[in-house]
């Protein structure tokens, strides 16, 4: 049975500075999301994973390539129209909970602010309630509406930027980082809350993530991404278990799991990036395995697929 | 489901310390203290509250600054006396020249049991100008601080929010801003009908412009901060953004800058005055009283002319900068502890 | 001669209290914290933010702001060049810290960035701390430089001691952070989260720089986390921090293989790499506890679905596992009830977790 693809990124360049000083932050990278599944975008910091999230959500513009959602093409300038179905089924959540709210408003205004912008008219008591429930969904206190974000921990401030997504109904949610800058033991909440709404709602994830741990609890599908290019891309148990491209081991190797003797034990696995050479032979995106691709060339698809 | 043992010693020395501890334990046998307690996760939402306000700690903070709370009374309760002599027994019109019982105008009074603080060199009670002159100074120096605030944050919102906009009104500032100040403060009171709302225009045309720059950089601090990016994202419009994101952040650096602003003006208007493009006579502030009383400040007799206004000048012009310069630290975030 | 079986303690806290005065109010910070350091070994103190893990280290150099205060109990270090031991808590002006810090006590923190003059060359920045703590002249000054360079795992040290700070990626700013740390020769090293803010690749490198740094230069580290995975790669002993206390303390394999605290069973349960795809992962509701408030009784009981009544009543004493092992919780009476700790502690007993 065709799965429905809902994002499909093609050939997605993204560039920024002008001139000399032009720097690529993401080159040619190509992924399809299917409906209901959550997808794992996870790489180290200035890998670009960032960018292609806010060139999803059009908060940075594209240099090149296209990004389909349900088909049509929402990157470059689109209608009025598109661009009020992109604000309402694709939402956000970011990474900074003190950074991401707006201290000086409301929990009520925040939280509702995309409803106001879409859904013009709407009558105040409907607003309210809707905020209210809104509120109780991701496991806050409707009392809560009154008061100011510096009132509220950490935790739950995520959750009310959380709350501010779900109360326009998405259908697709960009992650970025949501947890990264959570305690640890509120993490899991917030987790849960993640994992909870999808089914409850069938929702889209774009999970993007430096933290494989945390990629293998929640995600169905994972890509790695490295310097702008994605490297390999599987269903997160296979990529875990079956990792090829050597970043991708690297990664894996080097997560610290909460058992001393393993620790201890393991060696780490380092990856250089000289270790390819692409100036002849240059690298295709390969099925090396069913359904789990990655980039490599000629000689290294040969070296690789022995293990 | 319970499994403990204990010795008889140890239960009870157990006893006496459970029992000493807390009253409430008294009521509980040991198989309840050491029972489970009842678990209510609703309760446990509620631990995360902290009652910080951010405005209710800038007050308490500059609260704490005896002085400059000591001079904000001070301030006020002179501001209220300008707005209240005039109606007061027994007061002379600053400008109506009074004359004894022969016709003959009380020139250079000293200050005595007549006039005050003594009359000016063509009879007019002093007190009377010195009040209605602060009044003046007062309103001029407002009315710069409230008009140059407002041209001065709608420019400088849209010049550092609305990315277009900047590069033009960069260009337009750097051009401006290399005019000397007081070359257009001139140009303009010799241009114009000299007056108070003279004044207050050419002051404004050169103040804006500072303010203009300083509400762009603060905009282009916070303009791509989360919670910005995250309004972009919901299709919030420029103008929500603008008053509901931005300004509100900037409440207190402007309020600063007002409170600087109108001892700027107050000395500005002093300054033109002395070169002679002032106010008229008929119209006291406190920068025609110090010109006048310049002239005689070598003769001790009349030096009362000059004193009793710079007086009254310095005491509003430091007031105000002491007391803008403590609500700037008591807004400062740092300062709240 | 001292007898080399028994560790030699480095640093020793008896009933340490701190607290802070904030908008007019006294902000518990420690409450009463007993701890010893010994000898070469790696202390990792594992807690969230507000647990006072920071706090109390600062006590340590003299760090604490303005407006916190130790308020009872005091902090012993055994270290010095001369054998005699300083009571840390009893030092009153900044000039009898100098003393310490640096050379007996170095502390590295969680930002590279900002820790780095960007206005100086990163050599220049070690050289100052050796003039400063080791007597050599400037030409032997330059020479431990770049050995230091080189034991950090810099290459072409030569070259790079003339490079500016931002010429660094974040990873080698933390390594340039700890070559300043040990040039200024110290006894004892306090790590404030010194990966948090790295990638995981150098987090993993940098931990083995530490590893490494602590046998070659005799060492004694604490190091603050709250990362679990951290913490078993690298430490020794563990103490477990909350609101203020610490609630567990232990060797690494006491804690991991048999916590005996329901806030560390909440920590190990919640961590992603133990989670079961598909069911949800155990999450520890609330939030710490208010600390301007006096804490009656355990301060985890709020949030511990299993807590007895007696938790709510009386802060529980420490019970003694084993003779490396002990944590501050009724669960450990006799009288109490046999409460199973999580199956995530079997799980990672058995080494399940990959």
């Amino acid at each position: 049975m065709e799965r429905e693809v809902l994002l499909e990124v093609k050939d997605l360049e993204v560039t920024f500075g002008e001139r000399k000083k032009k720097f690529q932050a993401v080159k040619k990278v190509n992924f399809k999301i299917y409906k209901g599944e959550t997808f794992g975008l996870v790489g180290e910091s200035g890998s670009g994973k960032t960018t292609i999230g806010r060139a999803i959500m059009r908060i940075v513009p594209s240099a090149g390539g296209e990004i389909l959602y349900k088909g049509d093409k929402i990157n470059g300038t689109i209608s009025p129209v598109l661009d009020q179905k992109v604000i309402k089924e694709i939402q956000m959540i970011f990474q900074d909970p003190q950074a991401s709210l707006n201290e000086r408003a409301k929990v009520d205004y925040i939280i509702s602010e995309g409803l106001l912008n879409i859904e013009k008219g709407i009558r105040e008591a409907d607003r309210k309630a809707r905020v209210e429930q809104a509120l109780l969904d991701v496991g806050l206190l409707p009392e809560f509406s009154s008061r100011f974000p510096h009132e509220f921990s950490g935790g739950q401030r995520q959750r009310i930027g959380i709350a501010r997504a779900l109360i326009m109904n998405p259908e697709f949610i960009i992650a970025d980082e949501p947890i990264s800058a959570l305690d640890v033991s509120i993490r899991a909440q917030v987790l849960n809350l993640l994992s909870d709404m999808q089914k409850k709602r069938q929702i889209t994830y774009l999970f993007i993530a430096h933290d494989l741990s945390v990629m293998r609890f929640i995600t169905d599908r994972i890509a790695v991404i490295h310097k702008g290019r994605i490297v390999e891309m599987a269903e997160t148990e296979e990529l875990i278990t079956h990792a090829i491209h050597p970043y991708t081991r690297a990664l894996l190797s080097a997560i610290p799991m909460p058992d001393p003797r393993h620790e201890r034990e393991k060696k780490l696995l380092v990856y250089e990036p000289e270790m390819h050479d692409y100036s002849v032979d240059t690298p295709d995106w390969v099925e090396m395995r069913p359904d789990h691709f990655v980039l490599a060339n000629q000689k290294e698809v040969g070296e690789w697929k022995n293990g | 489901m319970k499994q403990f043992s204990y010795r008889h010693t140890k239960e009870a020395e157990l006893m006496d310390s459970v029992e000493a501890a807390s009253k409430n334990a008294s009521s509980m046998s040991e198989d309840e203290l050491f029972s489970f307690a009842e678990f209510n996760a609703e309760d446990v939402e509620r631990t995360g509250y902290s009652n910080y306000s951010y405005w209710r700690s800038t007050f308490q903070a500059f609260l704490k600054n005896k002085g400059a709370v000591a001079l904000l009374v001070l301030l006020g309760l002179l501001l209220l006396f300008t707005f209240i002599q005039p109606y007061l027994p027994g007061q002379y019109d600053p400008n109506m020249i009074v004359n004894d019982a022969n016709g003959m105008q009380y020139r250079n009074v000293p200050p005595g049991d007549m006039f005050l603080l003594g009359t000016n060199s063509i009879g007019q009670d002093l007190w009377a100008r010195i009040w209605a002159g602060t009044r003046t100074s007062l309103f001029i120096g407002l009315s710069v601080a409230v008009a140059e605030a407002l041209i001065g944050i709608t420019v400088g919102v849209i010049w550092g929010y609305v990315r277009k906009a900047d590069f033009i009104l960069t260009e337009v500032y750097n051009i401006i801003d290399n005019i000397p100040n007081t070359i257009i403060l001139i140009l303009i009171s010799y241009i114009l009908k000299p007056g108070v709302k003279t004044l207050i225009f050419a002051m404004c045309l050169t103040g804006w412009i500072q303010m203009a720059r300083f509400i762009r950089n603060q905009i282009l601090i916070i303009r791509d901060r989360d919670y910005n990016v995250a309004s972009r994202c919901l299709g919030t419009p420029t103008w929500r953004i603008m008053m509901k994101n931005l300004l509100p952040y900037l409440v207190s650096v402007i309020m600063l800058r007002m409170a600087l602003t109108i001892p700027a003006a107050i000395g500005n208007e002093v300054f033109i005055t002395y070169i002679g493009l002032g106010l008229p006579v008929d119209i006291p502030s406190l920068g025609n009283l110090i010109n006048e009383g310049r002239a005689l400040i070598t003769s001790p007799a009349l030096r009362y002319q000059l004193v009793y206004p710079t007086i009254i000048l310095s005491f509003v012009t430091i007031s105000f900068y002491i007391i803008g310069n403590a609500f700037s630290d008591a807004a400062d975030p740092k300062n709240h502890v | 001669m001292p007898d080399k079986n028994i560790p030699e303690k480095m640093l020793t806290v008896e009933d340490l209290e701190i607290k802070f005065e904030l908008r007019g109010k006294t902000l518990n910070a420690i409450r009463g914290i007993s701890l010893d350091l010994y000898k070469g070994e790696i202390l990792a103190i594992v807690g969230e933010s507000g647990s006072g893990k920071s706090v109390f280290t600062k006590s340590f150099m003299g760090l604490l702001d303005q407006n916190g205060k130790v308020t009872a109990g005091k902090v012993m270090y055994y270290g010095a060049d001369d054998g005699m031991p300083m009571e840390l808590t009893a030092l009153k002006r900044e000039k009898e810290w100098y003393k310490i810090r640096g050379h007996e006590i170095a502390m590295i923190m969680q930002d590279p960035m900002t820790s780095l003059n960007p206005l100086k060359t990163i050599g220049v920045q070690i050289m100052e701390a050796v003039l400063l703590h080791q007597n050599l002249t400037r030409a032997e000054a330059k020479e431990k430089t770049l050995k230091y360079l080189e034991d950090v795992g810099i290459s072409h040290p030569e070259r790079r001691f003339y490079q500016y700070p931002h010429e660094f990626s974040g990873g080698m700013r933390q390594r340039v952070v700890i070559a300043i740390a040990i040039a200024c020769a110290p006894q004892i090293l306090i790590c404030d989260e010194p990966t948090t803010a790295l990638d995981v690749t150098i987090q993993a490198q940098i931990l083995d720089l530490l590893k490494a740094l602590r046998h070659k230069y005799k060492l004694s580290i604490i190091l603050i986390t709250h990362d679990l995975g951290v913490v078993a790669n690298i430490a020794d002993r563990v103490a477990v921090m909350y609101a203020g206390d610490i609630v567990e303390i232990g060797t690494s394999e006491d804690i991991f293989y048999d916590p005996r605290h329901p806030y560390t069973w909440a920590l190990l349960s919640s961590l992603p790499q133990v989670g079961v795809k598909g069911t949800d992962l155990f999450s520890i509701p609330g939030t710490p506890p208010n600390l301007f408030s006096e804490i009656k009784g355990d301060a985890f009981a709020p949030r511990n679905s299993r807590a007895l009544k007696i938790d709510f009543l009386e802060t529980p004493p420490y019970f003694q596992v084993s003779p490396t092992h002990k944590a501050k919780t009724w669960l450990l009476d006799p009288r109490a009830p046999k409460v199973e700790p999580p199956p995530v502690v079997e799980k990672i007993r058995n080494g399940g977790l990959m």
